[in-house]
């Protein structure tokens, strides 16, 4: 069978590239993430130039990097939850969402092509922010190859936000709700998965935290934490080899996992799930055999 | 219902089975056993007044909505509603929608074309002969959004009809357009009609749709009053045709030999005009006008009363109408 594009996508891809939204979108990221290397830029030589520094700037520059990095980490998580909550809810406001139930793309087609086209757009965003990055990783003097493994990164995260974000816009009829309760969401996603950990410590007196960080592979911060502890300075948020937990001060899998790069990957596989989970949830949702009630339609 | 086998008497296998279907919205019942057949080439008409569950029965045929009960086959297949089986044998025209902005009438064609799945070459070749169709082929290029209503109205059309479906569902095809584009989308309707499609239109008002259906239904608070053949629904219920006599001199003569006929009621009488009830065939009306020219009365005008389906689905639906 020929590959071919989902038409949601490429319709999608249309409409965005002849909106001006998406060039005044493109110039707001390239100014942020230009102001943001220009300060990181001026505050490492600030330090460097103060009195007790060593005075080599260049060993610190290496810090562009992650710096320009989470900045660009934030933004996508920001800006996608809003792309994709109003993509379905925007649909049936436009009422078009019906036409597209009835031809022969399945819910969950739908569903995600409606997370590509946003990762796709986000991805405009990201190589053309690509040039910036590249200089930090020239002057920082790191590896190509984690130029693009970050990009891997960004678009894991942003298939994550992406489900999140489809999921609300699945759930709600108007787009803001949705984009709001992404945000909620994320507080879920981001937050509450620390909440085992924080018990557990509380409970044991700070001497045993067992499985109880497990949760944390969903968490695209220790997952973001770990990848840039690997890159830089090879590694993990668990210390050198695992070295900030001994063996019965955690469980017997997280012990493992905190040997190595084994977290990544695994924390990289369980936001791949989750996504997929949420993408499930949300295609079952705007099933139209699935809920028994029809929503009400606005009349002109 | 029993009337179910007036309309499929002597004419083609069924098209569209509605068996029983219910729709309860909590407690209130907006589709109430609902049994209907259509047989293939049949151009029906839905009518009934606002929130009488057309859009609702619709929305259920075309897997947009779960009923409560009941069944719904197409073509003679069992697949359920909602499967792509049936998804592609159905076309569909909502009531209202809405169309994308920054998006051309070759693409917005081209995108649904392979939401069907088509090849993209197949998509544009028919493309071309849709919008001949729908006459709208010199908007090719053009951006959907700048298209007035009733273009938007017949490029959803063109549409519904890329994936050659059996069975073309439109609700409420003409509402928002004005009586020129009206008359283009009966045209347009009559046209597929004529290509052997089975279409199945809703609308409120009666009277444009029994000048193109051939069989109508008439649905109100969630039940289908009647269906049929248009001619037999006239026939089966007004009990009678309304009709006017113009007359310019012998008045009294003419209701004197109109009284006498069997068959007639005359409703009133004013300064030159009867209206009278009559309940015969067309045969019998011209021997009545020769008769009433022999008893020396002038007539000026003799005609059936047009709005006669009108309120004949006014008397069906009762209160409800509005
Ligand atoms: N989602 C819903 N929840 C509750 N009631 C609903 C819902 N959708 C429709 N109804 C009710 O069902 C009834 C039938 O509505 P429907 O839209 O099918 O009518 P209609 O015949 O299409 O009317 P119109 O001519 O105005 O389009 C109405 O009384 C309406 O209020
Ligand atoms: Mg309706």
């Amino acid at each position: 069978m020929k590959l071919r594009w989902n038409p949601i996508v490429k319709k999608d891809l249309q409409v965005t590239a002849r909106s001006m939204r998406l060039s005044w979108g493109l110039f707001a990221y390239e100014a942020v993430l230009t102001m943001t290397f220009l300060m990181a830029l001026s505050i490492i030589q600030q330090s460097s130039r103060s009195f007790y520094s060593s005075g080599n700037v260049y060993g610190k520059l290496i810090y562009l990097f992650p710096v320009l990095a989470v900045a660009q980490v934030c933004i996508v998580a920001m800006i996608v939850p809003v792309i994709t909550a109003s993509s379905i809810s925007g649909e049936k406001e436009r009422q078009t969402f019906d036409i597209m139930l009835t031809t022969c793309m399945s819910p969950f087609s739908i569903v995600l092509g409606k997370v590509m086209s946003a990762v796709l757009r986000i991805l405009f965003f990201v190589v053309a922010g690509m040039p910036i990055m590249a200089l930090a990783f020239v002057v920082g003097g790191l590896s190509w190859s984690y130029l693009f493994y970050f990009v891997l990164t960004i678009i894991l995260l942003s298939v994550l936000s992406g489900s999140i974000g489809i999921l609300c816009s699945a759930l709600c009829r108007r787009s803001i709700t949705a984009v709001i309760l992404s945000y909620a969401f994320y507080f879920v996603v981001y937050g509450l998965t620390f909440l085992p950990m924080f018990l557990k410590l509380f409970m044991t007196h700070a001497e045993n935290v067992g499985e109880s960080m497990l949760l944390l592979l969903f968490n695209p911060i220790i997952f973001y934490e770990e990848f840039f502890m690997q890159l830089m300075t090879g590694e993990s948020v668990f210390g050198q080899n695992g070295s900030m937990f001994s063996r019965d001060e955690v469980g017997f899998i997280t012990y493992h996992l905190s040997q190595g790069r084994a977290w990544v990957f695994l924390s990289a596989a369980c936001i791949l799930l989750l996504s997929l989970l949420l993408l499930m949830a949300a295609a079952w949702k705007v099933n139209p055999m699935h809920s028994s009630s029809g929503r009400r339609r606005k009349k002109k | 219902m029993s009337l179910c086998g007036s309309i499929e008497k002597g004419r083609g296998i069924g098209m569209l089975y509605i068996n029983d279907l219910t729709k309860n919205y909590g407690s209130f019942t907006a589709v109430n056993h609902l049994s209907l057949h259509i047989p293939e080439g049949d151009l029906f008409g839905f009518v009934g007044p606002n929130g009488a569950g057309k859009t609702t029965t619709i929305r259920i045929v075309c897997g947009l909505l779960r009923a409560s009960g009941g069944s719904v086959r197409i073509g003679g297949t069992s697949a359920a509603v909602g499967s792509k089986v049936m998804k592609r044998m159905i076309g569909y025209v909502p009531d209202f929608f809405g169309v994308y902005d920054n998006l051309k009438v070759r693409e917005y064609m081209d995108m649904y074309g392979s939401m069907y799945g088509m090849d993209s070459r197949d998509i544009a070749k028919l493309t071309d002969d849709l919008l001949e169709l729908v006459n709208l082929s010199d908007k090719k290029e053009e951006y959907v959004d700048t298209l007035s209503r009733g273009m938007k109205q017949r490029l959803c059309v063109a549409r519904a009809l890329l994936h050659n479906p059996k069975l073309l569902i439109l609700d409420e095809p003409s509402s928002g357009l004005d009586p020129r584009a009206r008359v283009e989308m009966k045209e347009l309707l009559k046209n597929l009609h004529s290509m052997g499609k089975t279409i199945v239109i809703s609308s409120h008002i009666l009277s444009e749709l029994s000048e193109m259906c051939n069989s109508i239904g008439i649905m109100n608070r969630g039940q289908l009053i009647t269906a049929g053949r248009i001619e037999d629904i006239m026939q089966q219920i007004s009990g009678g045709k309304r009709m006017h006599i113009q007359v310019a001199s012998g008045m009294e003569s003419a209701v004197r030999s109109l009284k006498e006929q069997p068959g007639i009621r005359i409703e009133s009488v004013r300064e030159n005009e009867i209206i009278m009830l009559f309940n015969g065939a067309d045969e019998e009306i011209s021997a009545l006008i020769g008769l009433m020219i022999q008893n020396q009365v002038v007539l000026t005008g003799f005609y059936r009363e047009e709005g006669s389906l009108e309120s004949l689905f006014m008397q069906l639906t009762g209160g409800g109408a509005q």
